[in-house]
């Protein structure tokens, strides 16, 4: 672990705790946002932590599973950190589908925050 | 065009921009970098405009070509712009794939320049 970049350690550390917490109970997920926060949910837009979680404790499941392919972490020129993720998700007794999501981190009270988040299924036209 | 959020026509216009070079000639993305620009190609990093536009002309394919399924663009609070995509691409005969890839553009002298590239295909360890 000592021979990750700071960036990467900051990213892999705050995606564990998101899908962790997403998968137990995403009431929870309130903290990781603050009011500038945004949200981009299959296309929709939501601003702020309360509509983001908000958002996220009425999505239409009851038990949902994420398993993370792979993840990227990047330090930005504002000292930011940016992640990637793709990875696969089970949702009820429902097939498992392939998603993407992105975080932009900022540190914000000496703790890491999420301003902007994206998250799309891998469902394609063809 | 005008309704749409700023963020999302600079946003739109560069994906659009991007692909278009990259399915045609990548050597013209040269302009979208600087040296301080990072690239996460398939979890391999590169640094600075010299050491990305090496890896992507290297990438070993002679055709090469992107279909966006989706886009999304969010303005950030340093006024920059995420942009994430989600496509196919097919690169010679090979079978179509997914991909998904994301940028954080900044303006720097009154130009929107990508500071960060990550590039992912869609594979997956298990079913599809």
């Amino acid at each position: 672990m000592g021979d990750k970049p700071i960036w990467e350690q900051i990213g892999s550390s705050f995606v564990q705790h998101y899908y962790q917490l997403f998968d137990t109970d995403r009431t929870q997920l309130g903290a990781i946002y603050i009011d500038a926060s945004c949200l981009t949910w299959e296309g929709q837009q939501f601003q702020g932590k309360a509509a983001i979680v908000e958002k996220l404790s009425s999505l239409p499941f009851t038990k949902i599973a994420h398993n993370i392919t792979a993840q990227d972490h990047q330090p930005t020129p504002d000292s930011c950190i940016l992640s990637m993720v793709v990875g696969q998700l089970k949702a009820d007794d429902d097939q498992i589908l392939g998603f993407h999501q992105t975080f932009l981190l900022r540190s914000y009270s000496s703790s890491w925050v999420c301003t902007n988040e994206v998250f799309r299924l891998a469902l394609h036209n063809l | 065009m005008a309704e749409k959020p700023v963020w999302e026509q600079i946003g739109t216009s560069f994906v659009q921009h991007y692909y278009l070079q990259f399915d045609t000639n990548r050597a013209n993305l040269a302009d979208i970098y600087t040296d301080s620009s990072c690239l996460t190609w398939e979890g391999q990093g590169f640094q600075g405009k010299a050491a990305i536009m090496g890896k992507l002309s290297s990438l070993p394919f002679k055709t090469i070509e992107h279909s966006i399924t989706a886009q999304d663009h969010q303005p950030t609070p340093d006024s920059c712009v995420l942009s994430m995509v989600v496509g196919q691409l097919k690169a010679d005969e090979d079978p179509v794939m997914g991909f998904h890839q994301m940028f954080l553009l900044k303006n720097i002298d009154n130009k929107w320049v990508c500071t960060n590239d990550v590039f992912r295909l869609a594979l997956h360890n298990f079913g599809q």
